[in-house]
């Protein structure tokens, strides 16, 4: 993701998560980090802190939730499994949410919470 | 009462930083340093990633003042600090020995530069420091502090060893009971073991052996880390089990705190019945001055490695393989057996620059597509295992871990003094490969790769500063 567009898509997802939303440079990538995003009823827990990783070497962002997050039906998450990022840990997923160039920081964030609600 | 801030310095960057304020000259010298920080514990950790000084030509002509320069030669100072999210801090040096403090024309400059520095990078602490040969002082100014303050300042060097400054008398406590060691380590090596922290992570055959010698040596505290149980057919190899701890299914940290315990009452136990990505295995790793890796994958091995680039804490990592050959004489081996000891120092060669670590590698030893985590300690099943060479790669691990932190072998900060002697490639000390049907351990050494993506990015990020 481009460093100009980033000011732009984290301002865009102010707007709709308010103060929960969190940023930090980290070398040449920037970590958002939205605090105590909802999620489908049924997930356990039903609200997660959601790290999204915007890498000027990749085309997409990546997307993080707390590790032990379930789907809706209480079942873990397939294919997923938990790292150490920028010092913390993290629950990475193969959820293929879609993201062309240009795409809202906002939607894709609902697309990886929508995601958890169809196991 | 605030705690000291820990200012931690990678190898290479502290010779630099001190070739550049101890230079002789007709002013003072002054170096930038771009700093990360850290909550590690209790303790407040600001993490240096490089320094940068200045031209002759950009310092001022100015009577009464130590060093002055212009301010449009901090400008790419502070944009780069700006562009990766770095603190500042304004190094010079006092050239005595003993305590030292900033003079009152030091706190001036100090009290107009922070406040600008806090401006253009709000999420992390800037500083200004003087060093004199053995000791420190600095202003601080945190995020959401007002006004920059006065913090007492501890400096940890890294090199052949640590190099804690200011260094703290020795109090011979420990000296009767360890006599025989102190011969070797000396008083303040013994004082030094017994407020040092050290995490083990995996404690099957070579943890096990790397917890008993270390409460041996009268390590202050251990982190001790491994999720598994022992089973009956880890009793070959693991170092302080019983039987019945087999037949009941004991966790291995238990087993490893009652071996601990029975050796050094005195030594504290922090047990993390975790695996290793998961946060409480992350927080306990944080707090340790030491990490002594005994895993048996390498998604761990990348894990640990990311962790002590990024908080910069030394990581001593074992590993041993054997496999069997078909041999073409009754005179030739059956089995082939290699093992490694690589310990990285901040600032030095990685497990990924040795190769330990690469793409290859990682996508070769996981049973899965995915990171696995089948075991993070003791070996899969059908992978061969022998206490006695497990033993013979833990001991040089503690070793390694005993040179760190008393400088038994040497105590320089110099590049030069961990470059493997008579090598003209300036490999770094520290990566051993280990012949198990010979039992030779040869110094191999190893070089920080340039396209080495992990000791470069990683080296001192400390904790993500967030904003607001
Ligand atoms: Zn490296």
């Amino acid at each position: 993701m481009h460093p100009d567009t980033i000011t732009g898509a984290v301002n865009e997802l102010r707007e709709r998560y308010g103060t929960d939303v969190h940023v930090a440079q980290d070398g040449a990538r920037t970590l958002v980090r939205i605090n105590d995003v909802p999620l489908p009823p049924g997930c356990q827990p039903l609200a997660t802190d959601l790290l999204l990783v915007l890498d000027p070497s990749q085309a997409k962002p990546l997307h993080y939730v707390r590790p032990g997050q379930t789907l809706s039906n209480g079942q873990p998450v397939q294919n997923s499994s938990t790292v150490v990022l920028a010092g913390e840990s993290w629950m990475t997923f193969s959820f293929n949410v879609p993201y062309l160039k240009g795409d809202s920081l906002a939607r894709f964030a609902t697309a990886v919470r929508q995601r958890f609600g169809k196991p | 009462m605030t705690h000291p801030v820990e200012l931690r310095i990678p190898l290479g960057v502290g010779e630099r930083l001190q070739q550049i304020v101890f230079r002789p000259g007709n002013h003072e010298y002054v170096a930038f340093g771009l700093v990360s920080h850290a909550r590690l514990g209790t303790k407040d950790v600001l993490l240096v990633r490089e320094v940068i000084g200045l031209d002759e030509n950009q310092y001022q002509h100015a009577p009464g003042h130590g060093a002055s320069w212009s301010g449009t030669s901090m400008l790419p100072i502070t944009e780069r600090a700006t562009a990766e999210g770095l603190g500042i801090v304004v190094f010079h040096a006092h050239d005595h020995h003993g305590t030292t403090r900033l003079s009152r024309d030091d706190e001036q400059s100090a009290m107009r530069l922070l406040p600008f520095f806090q401006r253009r990078v709000p999420a992390r602490p800037h500083a200004s420091i003087v060093l004199s040969r053995d000791d420190a002082a600095g202003l601080f100014v945190y995020p959401g502090q007002d006004h920059p303050a006065r913090r007492e300042v501890r400096v940890r060097w890294y090199g052949q060893s640590i190099l804690n400054w200011p260094a703290r008398p020795a109090t011979h406590l420990q000296s009767a009971r360890f006599q025989r060691q102190e011969l070797i380590i000396g008083a303040e090596g013994q004082d030094t073991l017994a407020m040092s922290s050290i995490a083990v992570v995996g404690l099957g055959g070579g943890g096990s052996h790397v917890v008993q010698q270390l409460a041996h040596l009268g390590i202050g505290t251990l982190i001790l880390i491994d999720h598994d149980h022992a089973t009956p057919d880890n009793q070959h190899r693991l170092i302080g089990m019983t039987r019945l701890d087999g037949l009941l299914r004991r966790r291995k940290t238990s087993i490893q705190r009652r071996q601990v315990r029975r050796i050094n009452p005195d030594t504290r136990v922090t047990l993390i019945h975790e695996r290793l990505p998961m946060p409480a295995t992350i927080d306990a790793l944080k707090r340790a001055d030491v990490i002594i890796g005994c895993v048996d994958n390498l998604d761990a091995r990348a894990d640990l490695q990311q962790l002590a680039s990024r908080y910069l804490i030394p990581y001593i990592d074992i590993g041993l393989k054997a496999r069997p050959v078909t041999p073409s004489s009754a005179e030739e081996a059956r089995v082939a057996i290699g093992g490694n000891i690589a310990t990285y120092r901040p600032g030095g060669p990685c497990l990924w620059c040795t190769g330990i670590l690469s793409d290859e590698t990682l996508t070769a030893d996981r049973c899965h597509p995915e990171r696995t985590y089948a075991t993070t300690t003791d070996g899969r099943p059908g992978e061969a295992q022998v206490v006695s060479m497990n033993g013979l790669l833990a001991s040089q691990a503690v070793n390694e871990a005993l040179q760190l932190l008393t400088g038994y072998a040497g105590k320089s900060i110099t590049t030069a003094s961990s470059t493997k002697k008579h090598d003209p490639s300036g490999a770094i000390v520290g990566y051993k490969k280990f012949l198990g049907t010979t039992g030779t351990l040869d110094e191999w050494g190893a070089r920080a790769r340039h396209d080495c993506l992990h000791c470069h990015e990683d080296l001192a990020r400390g904790d993500p500063a967030w904003s607001p």
